[in-house]
Parts: structure tokens; sequence; C-alpha cells
């Protein structure tokens, strides 16, 4: 659904480049669903592009792990380093995943379906 | 009578006599002239002998050697530099113009030969390294196991390589670079180039520019700035690092590498640079063995792209310095952002082009105040709430770092559903994030389609869309 950015080739820096060549994730607690968010006024000396491109991203946020690699157009697990380094240097926290909202109300459901039906 | 002979005789023989030494005198004289002519022939031939075998021993083979080795010809001249003017001469001299020429022409020919197949041949291998590239990228985004993906990324790595050399070499048979690609940011330019070397680690890139590269040139600026980078990695010792910085210039950029290996001496100075210029045609027979293909490649891609390289200096490390000058002709949006990183504090944006559609509506967003103004706002919410910095002071202490940094943007359309959310007049700083752009703007569109059928607006239900 995201278009890619502009001005950015997917294939021109390679993501061993990106991670200096590592494939291991400094934890291994993030997943997919992880919500990671920026903490604020960390120096961002000495970050490549592309962890400060995650800063910029989560400035606004929490974001998961899969949207950050969306949007940074990497792999997740190359993205799973990134952010690792980040939360090591500080710069993120990262936090479980929102839990699984209450059930909707079967009751509720159906009177937004009456809504809906009377409506169209 | 009688006493008349002897006398008669006497005159007679007198006679005969002087005729015959005069015969005698004009017949030496013939002789000697005959003699000098003959010796002088006989030198002739001699001197003809002597530089026929000149030229069969000495003149042709250094002619061969010529044409196979060294770019000009140097073919010793005639030994007696006085046949020349003979007709003897001009034939001799005309043999070895025909031979030479000849020469030439086979070499040519050759030349020409051999780069279409090495070509053709490499084009071959060129697409398969992209092709295998995009599988390896799609593995890469396939699997999550780390050990898969460090795997991955040595194959990458290899792919990497492997497709630079194809690249390079089809290059200097006369191909174009191969690949096209979007206007990249000088930054993802570099490391592009530092993505297809062997030591990528030991590369330190140090940006001051944020530019862009048209698109035409940004896979030659990739490939040229890889070979840069492969000979100094390639020539200095694997503790060290290779310093790349990109400066701006009054008409264009330089991206200068450092090195602190062996360096070059004067004639290999001499050499590298008449490569670089790429006005001499590149012979791939005589680039050595192995085959030095780097300043072959620069030059061509140098003099094709019209940028220029030079490698002459010495660098601060004891190195080489090598300087590729990109003029503007070749860059998109020339924006200087000033020192290269802040020490401490302040949050600089990328230096990618990820600023370019950003930065315009921050600064349309409002001043310091709106940004304190939203900062608390951003504090009151009910949203994920963990980060410990009080935001009002954030936004008071760096209120000059606040104005340029696109911050926090995404705080907008969360804070929109909440409040009122039905409300489509409202104008909002825009959203940055095209996805979220894109929900809300489908959002507006169905909100009007239902208002439109419906005249009469139904409030309560609007509020929970």
């Amino acid at each position: 659904m995201t278009p890619p950015r502009p001005g950015r080739d997917r294939g021109l820096v390679r993501p061993y480049v990106v991670t200096e060549g590592r494939a291991h994730p400094t934890r291994n607690t993030v997943d997919l669903v992880t919500l990671v968010m920026a903490v604020r006024n960390r120096p961002l000396s000495g970050l490549n592009p592309e962890k400060r491109r995650v800063m910029e991203l989560c400035g606004g946020g929490a974001l998961s792990v899969a949207e950050v690699a969306a949007h940074l157009s990497l792999a997740v697990s190359v993205t799973k380093v990134l952010l690792c380094d980040l939360i090591d240097s500080g710069h993120l926290t990262a936090r479980p995943p929102v839990p699984k909202a209450q059930r909707p109300d079967a009751q509720l459901l159906q009177e937004v379906l009456h809504g809906l039906r009377s409506r169209f | 009578m009688t006493q008349h002979i002897p006398g008669a005789v006497f005159w007679c023989l007198a006679i005969v006599t002087c005729v015959a030494l005069l015969l005698l005198i004009r017949q030496y004289r013939i002789t000697a002239a005959l003699r000098r002519r003959l010796r002088l022939g006989e030198a002739d031939l001699l001197a003809r002998e002597e530089e026929m075998r000149h030229l069969a021993e000495t003149r042709l083979p250094a002619l061969l050697e010529a044409s196979r080795d060294a770019g000009t010809p140097s073919v010793p001249g005639p030994l007696d530099a006085d046949l020349l003017a003979t007709t003897y001469g001009k034939s001799l001299q005309r043999v070895v113009d025909q031979l030479s020429s000849v020469g030439e022409d086979a070499r040519l020919r050759a030349d020409k030969s051999a780069k279409a197949t090495l070509k053709a041949a490499m084009r071959a291998l060129q697409a398969l390294a992209s092709e295998q590239q995009l599988s390896i990228s799609e593995m890469q985004g396939r699997h999550d196991n780390p050990d898969v993906l460090q795997d991955l990324l040595e194959v990458d790595h290899a792919n990497a390589q492997f497709g630079r050399r194809a690249q390079a070499v089809a290059v200097l048979c006369g191909s174009w670079p191969g690949r096209q690609r979007a206007a990249s940011p000088l930054l993802d330019v570099v490391r592009g180039a530092t993505s297809r070397i062997r030591d990528y680690r030991r590369i330190k890139v140090h940006s001051r520019v944020d530019m862009d590269v048209v698109s035409r040139a940004v896979e030659p600026v990739v490939l040229a700035v890889a070979e840069l980078l492969d000979n100094a990695t390639r020539h200095s010792q694997p503790n060290t690092t290779v310093e790349v910085s990109i400066q701006p210039a009054h008409n264009g950029v330089s991206i200068v590498v450092d090195d602190a290996g062996i360096g070059l001496d004067a004639r290999e100075i001499d050499e590298a640079a008449r490569r670089l210029s790429g006005r001499e045609n590149i012979d791939i027979h005589r680039l050595g063995d192995p085959p030095q293909f780097g300043f072959a490649v620069i030059g061509v891609l140098a003099a094709r792209y019209g940028f220029s390289v030079s490698v002459d200096t010495q660098s601060p490390y004891g190195g080489v310095r090598a300087v590729l000058f990109l003029p503007n002709a070749l860059l998109n949006r020339v924006r200087f952002m000033g020192p290269p990183i802040p020490l401490q504090g302040a949050e600089v944006p990328p230096a990618s082009s990820s600023l370019s559609f950003v930065e315009p509506r921050t600064e349309g967003a409002g001043g310091p105040a709106a940004r304190t103004s939203t900062a608390a706002e951003a504090a009151a919410r009910p949203g994920p709430s963990e980060e410990p910095s009080p935001f009002p002071e954030a936004g008071a202490a760096e209120p000059s770092t606040a104005q340029v940094l696109p911050r926090r943007r995404r705080r907008t359309p969360l804070h929109q559903e909440p409040g009122d959310p039905a409300d489509p007049a409202r104008s909002g700083p825009p959203l940055v994030r095209p996805a979220a752009e894109t929900a809300s703007r489908m959002g507006a569109f169905a909100r009007g389609t239902r208002s439109g059928r419906d005249a009469s607006v139904d409030n309560e239900r609007n509020a929970d869309q």
C-alpha cells in the first residue's frame, strides 16, 4: 500500500552494509509485533541513515517492528538487528504488543449490521 | 735509302710507344676508376646486406614486440641514414610501415572481437547476478532465522562483488553500466559502492552534503566509486580504515577517498592519470596479467558521463587520495546541510532524500509555539506513554532545532481520532506517512459519499466511523 519512497532504490545499499555484516540481533525478545518508541533527545551522531530514519519514524509514537521494516524497505530480520542496536544504545524503547482487544459484543455487532443495512 | 730505314723504324717505334704509353695510362685510369667503383659497390652492397640483416633481426622483431606490448611502437631506425634517401631505403621503410599497419589492423580487429565476445559473456553474467540478487533479497525477506540470514548476507555480498566485476568488464568493452536506477542520495550512492567491494566494513563515510545524483549517473558513479574503494582497500593494510568524505564544491561535489596504503609512485601516477582521462583507447590485451581493470573502467565511465577522477595527491594517511568530482549537471537539488553531525543534543535529519518531501510541510506547520502546544497535547495523550522526557521542556530547550526538525508527525492522526473524528473540514498539519494520509483521505471520501447519499445526517452513527 505504501508507495516506495522517492529517491530510494532498494537494491542499491545492500543489507549487509546496513547491519555491518551482522545478522544476529543482540536480543531475541523482539518480534514482528513488538512496539518500539524513540527516546527523546538522544544524540543521533554516529547513526547510519537507516537508524536515523528509524528514529524519525518512531519519533511520532510506537511503531511495530513490521511497520518499521516496511517503511525502511528492509527485510524484517535485518530491521531487527538495527532496532536491537538502537534499543541497546538507548535510542529506542521496546514494549510488548498491545494485548488483544476484548471480544466484541455480538449484540453490538448485530446493531451495527442493522444500522448499515438500513443506511445503504 | 737503306740508311733511312732505321730512322723510319725508330720513329715508328717511338710513335707506337707513345701511343701504347697513352693507352696504358688511359687503361690504368679506367682500371682505377673501375676498381674504385667496385669498391664502392661492394661497400654499398655490404651496407645493404647489413641493413637487411638489421631489418630482419632487429627492426621487425621490435615492431612485433611493440605491437604486442607497449602502446606506442618504438621501432629502431635504419643503420645507415644515407640509405634512407635511396630507393632501396625507401622500399625498406615501406615494408616496415606496411607491416606495422597490418599489425595494427590485426590488433584492432582482435581487440574488437575480443571485446564483443567479452561484452556478450559479461552481459549474460550481469543479468544472472541481478536475477540472483533479486532472489536473495526475496529470501532475506522470507527467512526470519538469523543463521539463515547470516548465510544469505554472505551470499549476497559475494553476488554483489561478482556483479560488479562482470559490470566493470562489460563497461570496459563498450557496454553501458546496465541498470537504470532512480535518482539517489549521494550517501546512498557511496554506500551502494561500498556494498560491492570485499572489505566493506573498513569503509567509513562522512557526508556533509545532501544531494541526489541524477538517475542516469547513479550506476556509473556507483561503479566508479566502487572501483576506487576496491583499489583503496586492496592496497592498504586490513586493519586500516578507508575514509570517504563527500564535500560540496562550487560547481559540484567531490567524493574523496583516502586510504592509508602503499601509495603510488610517479610512474604509476602517470599511468593512472592516462587511464583515468578516458581519452586513450583501452586495449584489453594490455591491462596486464591479472588485468588491472579499475582505472581503465573509471576512465571510460568518466569520459562517457562527464565526471572526473584524479589520484595524483597523497592522502594525509600516507596512501592515495582519490577524488571523484561530480559536476552539478549530474546532481539534483543542491542543499548544503551544514556541519556533518552535531556533537551532542540536536537531532539532525538523516542524510537521505527522505527529507525532501517532509521539510517544506514542517516549516509550514508553525513555529516553536505551535510545536510546544502539540508537544503538550502529546504528553496528555492517553496512548502509549512510556516516553519519560517532559515535552514542553524539550520544545523550550531547543527551539532552533525544533524549528528545523520534522518531529512527531504521526501525532496528528492519532490525535484526531479521540477528538472529533467526523469533522472532515479540520485541517491539521499535513500527514507525512503516505499510508496514514491515504487512509484519512479514503475516510473523508467515504464520509463525503455517505453524507451526499443521505440528506439527513445521523451524527451518532458518523461518530462511530
